[in-house]
């Protein structure tokens, strides 16, 4: 049981975005039972964590962010904007029993400048985002996390963007943290793209305008980093691997390689010549010329 | 085992990372020891690389050339280790099998100029069936890698004058780059298309000559649409998940755009 908690787990961790129900649903069939769904708390947790799992408010429309960042010490998690604390059954990604929580820290109105601006910024580059800001370590740094997710699973694609970031309240400061993409496609197959940038960017002012400005920039520098890299991958490595044609433009004449020699071959085996005795016919046949 | 655990276990490995689907394999079989033979033969992996010591030619390693935990190389029709009852393909199909590994040999040098393929024939009651194999790997340079995997498995029924094929394709595609200013990016992963198809048969020597050119028109396709899964697809995706403009400079200029229209045709 202990190995298939440690497997089951190491899936659901493992689960891409706005797929872990359908990955739940695998575990429960191949263990042939629900009943290893309770010993894959910690998982589950873990997984919410590493990937800002948004939960519905009880009686609010707004998806707030489950982190390490905004737990509290007896478990349940808090939302600055809303002003609220409530608890998460990590197994479901469900919110309950949600209590008025005030914010409690001498950096309070730095993390409210914060806020707003990163709600400026989510505006401007996110068609649809959650996005937090906590104080963490004593009050004597601030997280900064942002989560974009878009499943269409009718279309076999779903997606996230992570960025997390911290910074130590200190003049000047630092923001250190990083961006992560996942996208999904699986129709008839299964194509992953997975990336992790670092972020460390020096700030001279401890202000949100200045903290804000730096988050702005290595995203949009990440972002069209990212792109070319598409444009890189599709000009150098794909196209090392295989090409759409021969260099000759023409494609294979089967009847002349596959038979030019077919007497020669013995049955049952044996060594033979190397295939370049072959002759390497690629000559034009008419109407058989591969157009662009 | 039941169907249904297949059936999971398959939709699993479809959702998991495919970078990593031979750990899944392992971890799957684990838990459910009697779905390794099925997975086994229907999940395809990125294929491992022999040394023939017969003509000392590498070829290809699959589930359709292994007997026991030998493997037999398409250049010597030998085991490796060596096996006195391994099953070979009959006479007719291994002099087909010949035919279709030099075929391939040219049709891989002129697509993938270099790499390493291996077909890869077994008797039918009403026909023969194969395998054609290509695999080839590239470093660009810095921490940039690329990696191509092609299975082909077919079957070829026969009928008068004619032969029923019917093909599945898979294609397993690792891409990495790794730089200061990019950090990591994988993107990885496989995709199967299947066809079926008549054609006719006047000898032995027509098989080549239909499967050649099926695989032909197939990778073709595959790779078109890898090139639009690739690069095309997952980042449209990215590009919905975070705009580079600014989302209400673009919503001012369509509105704009939409009242000049208006204006135009007032």
């Amino acid at each position: 049981m202990d190995h298939t908690v440690e497997i089951a787990s190491s899936f659901i961790e493992g689960a891409p975005p706005g797929e872990l129900g359908d990955v739940v649903a695998d575990i429960k069939a191949l263990t042939e039972s629900d009943d290893i769904i309770p010993s894959l708390a910690p998982a589950f947790e873990r997984y919410n964590h590493k990937q800002l799992t948004t939960v519905r408010l009880p009686g609010a429309s707004q998806e707030v962010i489950v982190s390490e960042f905004n737990r509290l010490e007896d478990g349940r998690y808090f939302d600055v904007e809303s002003q609220t604390s409530f608890e998460v059954d990590h197994v479901t990604q469900e919110a309950t029993g949600s209590q008025t929580y005030g914010l409690e820290s001498q950096n309070a109105d730095l993390i409210k400048s914060l806020l707003k601006a990163m709600g400026n910024h989510a505006r401007e580059h996110y068609r649809s985002c959650s996005y937090g800001v906590y104080p963490i370590e004593n009050d004597s740094a601030i997280a900064i996390v942002l989560v974009a997710n878009r499943y269409s699973p009718n279309n076999f694609w779903n997606g996230r963007f992570r960025s997390v970031y911290t910074v130590p309240v200190s003049e000047p400061t630092t923001v250190t943290g990083q961006i992560q993409v996942d996208v999904h496609y699986y129709e008839d197959g299964n194509v992953s793209l997975n990336t992790h940038k670092p972020v460390h960017a020096s700030v001279p002012s401890l202000s949100a305008e200045g903290i804000m400005s730096r988050i702005g920039a290595a995203e949009r520098d990440y972002q069209e980093q990212l792109n070319r890299a598409f444009v890189q991958m599709a000009e150098g490595a794909f196209k090392g691997l295989r090409r759409q044609l021969p260099v000759t433009r023409q494609k294979v004449e089967w009847e002349k390689v596959g038979g030019t020699d077919w007497d020669r071959i013995l049955p049952g085996g044996g060594d033979f010549s190397s295939p370049w005795d072959i002759t390497l016919s690629t000559s034009a046949r008419s109407g058989d010329r591969y157009t662009y | 085992m039941a169907d249904s655990q297949f059936d999971s276990a398959l939709d699993l490995l479809r959702r998991l990372n495919p970078r990593d689907t031979k750990q899944h394999l392992n971890a799957i079989t684990s838990i459910v020891p009697d779905l390794a033979e099925d997975l086994l033969s229907s999940v395809d992996q990125p294929l491992e690389i022999r040394r023939c010591p017969k003509s000392s030619r590498d070829y290809l390693l699959c589930d359709y050339n292994r007997d026991g935990d030998s493997y037999r190389s398409p250049w010597s029709n030998e085991f490796d280790p060596p096996l006195d009852d391994g099953t070979v393909p009959s006479e007719r199909v291994r002099k087909l099998e010949i035919a279709a590994n030099e075929a391939f040999d040219v049709y891989r040098e002129l697509y993938y100029e270099g790499g390493v393929g291996s077909v890869y024939f077994w008797d039918l009651d009403d026909g023969f069936a194969g395998v054609i194999l290509l695999k080839k790997g590239v470093t660009p340079g810095g921490k940039s890698s690329g990696e191509w995997d092609s299975i082909h498995v077919f079957e070829a029924t026969d009928r008068a004058r004619m032969s029923h094929y019917k093909l599945t394709s898979t294609v397993i595609l690792h891409l990495a780059n790794e730089t200061e200013a990019l950090g990591e990016m994988d993107l990885s992963g496989n995709m199967t298309r299947q066809v079926e198809v008549d054609l006719p048969v006047e000898s032995d020597a027509s098989h080549v000559a239909n499967v050649g050119r099926l695989v032909e028109d197939m990778e073709l396709k595959m790779r078109n649409l890898l090139q639009e899964v690739y690069f095309g697809k997952a980042k449209d995706v990215v590009g919905e998940l975070r705009s580079v403009s600014s989302l209400s400079e673009s919503s001012k200029e369509r509105a704009n755009h939409a009242e000049m229209i208006r204006s135009m045709h007032g």
